[in-house]
């Protein structure tokens, strides 16, 4: 085992981080703001990738695709939250939210069999991001470089907008006291739905990024808003940075699970699952206790 | 007592649609009874213990899959078959429901919805076994015990679900007037509060989702040998989806709900996709709407309702609109 | 012996010590009050004693028994009814159901899901029962949500009262009750306690209530014990009037 096969194993760690990133910060941004998780998210993710192939498909550039993809899905989100979300605030019944962002992940699956058809969408990877690069001997492909320093430039851009940015300020404000926030004048509605939307677009960012690897399909989000459900409870549920560690600790070990257990990697993955909410059963509300 | 009389009235009309509707009818009818049923095994867990299961389709294909390789394999008589594979999944169920109840909300939903996918990826693991993508097909319909073979054919078949059906529906309605469902009550409306009484809340709800994949497995099984084959599709989530889609339309909490419910989907299904392409976006667009402004369900709105179990039945309580 | 006993009861979170090294005990038949400014710990340690909340070091000692740390549903059937400083009872159920379903949980049965009538019948005599003793019984067929916040709380002593405890936790159970239902809850006690084989603890801010009722108080501040012993006592007790008597009222 060279240290060159090792680093290959690594980086492609962190590629898959990367796109489970997009995904995990979206969600955890979302239940920073509103509390909830977005049983959609996945669906999004697989919105995403599919808008992202059409965009391809119609005008042959995939940077319009990550540009225009996420403005599309963000603002379909934000629809969505205004229409339908904001209605269940205030209810006693948590279960409505869980059924609805259900619902809409019934219904985007269907449109998107609908729109697109069964048999997945493949636009490839662009030609200017194919090809391999040997690193220390070994092959690795380009674009999954790509992916990372994408990873790492979101991570980057987001913490920077919540940190020294007066919008990422009351967006983090919110999240800790909305109530306050409100009475200070600000419309949280409108943070809430700003929100959910950037964490839509990230969500379909990831979806366009991925599809070149793992083609669009259908159930694609599925397994997807399990692995990022895992990640936001392990990295601490709103909490940004543990978006960041738990998509990198997810990364490497499905890799690992793929490597050592190929066949039972999909195994792998739920037992993680299973080991995470046994440890932290708390789950949403996470009592102390 | 006019709701036991419209209860006998129905059971009375639905033995006797065999002779009045056509022989492909019949093929979808049983189909509905089938979802009905399904439906109603759901119920118990989001309906009366607000537990949201996003995996219910594990107890469907479970059943499926364990009648498909009882009857196809040992070649047991087919009711000794479903008995079989319903106890077979009552008993994986109970380190799954252990599992999974540790957690409430999303985690126990998520939970339910990884089981459910593991098992999808169990079936294409171990294809020697479950024929992979292919299914098991060829599902016999063996006679017997005592050489009975009524249930051979499809009016004889109609007749085992409907049997299934109304025998599994009086089951829980009993269930939820006993001690244990008034219990299933309290942690609905107050599980802190259920705790604090003195209740292992927690292995009430272990007890709920055996008996809701049990019911739920019984439907599967069903399933199988009416169709034939049992293929992966039975645990895709989508399935879970549909069904707990008819649970909240049908009435979570009513038992009834949601066998309507199933019944009606299946109808509609059938009838609707002959006709477009939109059938799926327009249930789980119902179901959005429903969720958001009649959270009651249908059978909620019709027996006036204002929320899920809104009166139980109980030794004093005779005088409230007590059905299901 | 005394029916109930707390040694040396600590509780932290992170850096905030909400109870500090409490000592607290409840002989068989008396009324205990725990008074104490907001944020003096009442509530905390009400939890401690459930075992809503695990102890970061000391015991509870119930009856001679070390139910430290046990499972909350276990110590209720040890003989311990709470009630909640947030009214806490089944919205959707009627006042009958919810308090049926209290009574219940002192059934062997309780958990059969085949039948059960007798445990349905013997159940629902308990609640009418404990409705009669709170004269809420022309309130028994009326869903809990529709009550008024007085029938409720009332409604919630009735479901403790149900469970037949040996010690009874009340946690500000008049608070937002009008005079006339405060004499009522104060009535129901007294006649309970003379029937025997009561005990209650109490958290209380109404200072006539607590007078009127208490054999013993105990003062909370700041999560420790700054005064025990009996009424008289407790109002004699400077350091108690300074930190709470003496500000309020």
């Amino acid at each position: 085992m060279s240290l060159g096969f090792i680093l290959a194993q690594c980086l492609g760690a962190l590629s898959q981080a990367a796109v489970l990133f997009f995904i995990a910060c979206g969600l955890t941004l979302i239940f920073g703001i509103m509390r909830i998780i977005n049983f959609a998210h996945g669906a999004i993710f697989m919105l995403g990738a599919y808008v992202g192939f059409t965009i391809v498909a119609v005008t042959g550039s995939f940077l319009l695709s990550l540009v225009l993809a996420p403005i599309v899905v963000g603002g379909l989100g934000m629809a969505f939250e205004r229409v339908f979300l904001r209605h269940l605030y205030g209810r006693r019944d948590g279960g409505a939210y869980l059924l609805l962002t259900f619902g809409l992940a019934v219904v985007l699956s269907e449109l998107i069999r609908m729109i697109w058809g069964a048999q997945p969408r493949a636009s490839g990877i662009p030609d200017f991001l194919r090809g391999i690069v040997v690193i220390l001997e070994q092959p690795f492909p380009l674009y999954r470089l790509f992916l990372i320093a994408a990873g790492l430039a979101a991570a980057l851009a987001i913490w920077q907008f919540l940190e020294r940015t007066r919008a990422g300020l009351l967006i983090r404000a919110v999240s800790q006291n909305a109530e306050m926030v409100h009475a200070l004048g600000t419309d949280v509605a409108l943070v809430r739905t700003a929100v959910f939307g950037l964490g839509c677009a990230m969500a379909a960012l990831g979806g366009v990024l991925a599809a070149p690897l793992v083609t669009a399909f259908l159930g694609m989000g599925t397994t997807v808003v399990i692995d990022a459900f895992v990640i936001v409870i392990m990295g601490g549920m709103g909490s940004f940075l543990g978006s960041l560690i738990g998509s990198v600790l997810v990364g490497f070990v499905q890799v690992l699970g793929a490597y050592y257990f190929q066949d039972l990697a999909l195994a792998f993955m739920y037992f993680l699952m299973l080991i995470v909410l046994v440890i932290r059963p708390g789950g949403l509300l996470g009592r102390e206790d | 007592m006019s709701r036991n009389v419209s209860f006998a009235l129905t059971v009375g009309i639905c033995m006797l649609l065999p002779f009045m509707v056509p022989q492909y009818s019949l093929t979808v009818l049983i189909e509905a009874l089938i979802f009905g049923l399904f439906a109603m095994s759901l119920d118990l867990l989001v309906g009366y213990c607000r537990l949201y299961s996003f995996g219910h389709a594990a107890a469907y294909g479970l059943g499926a899959y364990s009648a498909a390789l009882i009857l196809t394999r040992l070649l047991l008589p087919l009711p000794i078959g479903i008995v079989l594979a319903v106890l077979v999944t009552t008993l994986v169920a109970v380190p799954v429901a252990w599992i999974c109840t540790r957690s409430t909300g999303v985690s126990f939903a998520m939970l339910t919805l990884a089981f459910a996918q593991l098992g999808y990826a169990m079936l294409f693991r171990f294809r020697d076994i479950t024929g992979g993508s292919d299914g098991i097909v060829g599902i016999p319909r063996p006679p017997g015990p005592l050489g009975m073979t009524w249930f051979q054919g499809k009016t004889g078949y109609y007749y085992l679900v409907l049997g299934c059906l109304i025998g599994s529906y009086l089951l829980c309605r009993a269930i939820v007037r006993s001690p244990f469902g008034a219990v299933l009550a309290g942690i609905r409306e107050n599980e802190a509060k259920t705790i604090a009484l003195g209740y292992n809340t927690r292995a009430y709800k272990i007890a709920t989702v055996v008996l809701a994949h049990g019911f739920g497995a019984l439907a599967g099984a069903l399933y199988a040998a009416f169709a034939g084959f049992a293929s992966p599709e039975l645990f895709f989530w989508l399935v879970s989806g549909r069904v707990l889609i008819m649970v909240v339309v049908g009435g979570a909490g009513t038992l009834i709900g949601p066998v309507l419910g199933g019944v009606f989907f299946v109808f509609l299904e059938h009838e609707l996709s002959e006709i477009t392409d939109l059938w799926p976006l327009i249930f789980g667009s119902v179901f959005m709407t429903f969720v958001m402004f009649a959270p009651q369900g249908i059978w909620g709105i019709l027996t006036r309702r204002s929320s899920p179990r809104a009166e139980l039945p109980g030794a004093g309580n005779e005088t409230s609109d007590a059905a299901a | 012996m005394p029916l109930l006993e707390c040694k040396g009861l600590v509780r932290r979170f992170g850096a905030l010590v909400a109870v500090d090294a409490v000592d607290m005990s409840l002989e068989a038949g008396r009324i205990r009050a725990v008074i104490g400014p907001n944020g003096a710990g009442k509530s905390t340690m009400f939890n401690l004693i459930t075992s809503v909340l695990k102890p970061s070091a000391g015991e509870v000692i119930f009856a001679g028994e070390n139910i430290t740390g046990l499972p909350v549903h276990a110590v209720a059937l040890k003989g311990i009814a709470r009630t909640f400083q947030l009214c806490h009872v089944f919205p959707a159920l009627t006042a009958r159901e919810n308090v049926r379903i209290a009574a219940q949980a002192r059934e062997h049965q309780r958990w059969r899901f085949i039948g059960g009538r007798h445990v349905v019948t013997r159940s629902t005599a308990a609640a009418d029962e404990a409705l009669e003793h709170l004269r809420l019984t022309r309130l028994a067929n009326v869903r809990a949500a529709l009550l008024s916040h007085g029938d409720q709380r009332l409604l919630e002593v009735a479901m403790a009262i149900a469970q037949k405890p040996r010690l009874l936790m009340l946690d500000e159970p008049t608070q937002g009750l009008s005079l006339e239902e405060t004499d009522r809850a104060v009535e129901v006690l007294k006649s309970m306690l003379g029937a025997g084989n009561l005990s209650v603890l109490l958290v209380e801010h109404d200072m006539e209530v607590v007078f009127k009722l208490a054999h013993d108080i105990t003062v909370l501040h700041r999560g420790r014990v700054i005064a025990d012993g009996s009424p008289a006592a407790v109002k004699a007790n400077a350091a108690a009037r300074s930190a709470y008597l003496g500000g309020t009222e």
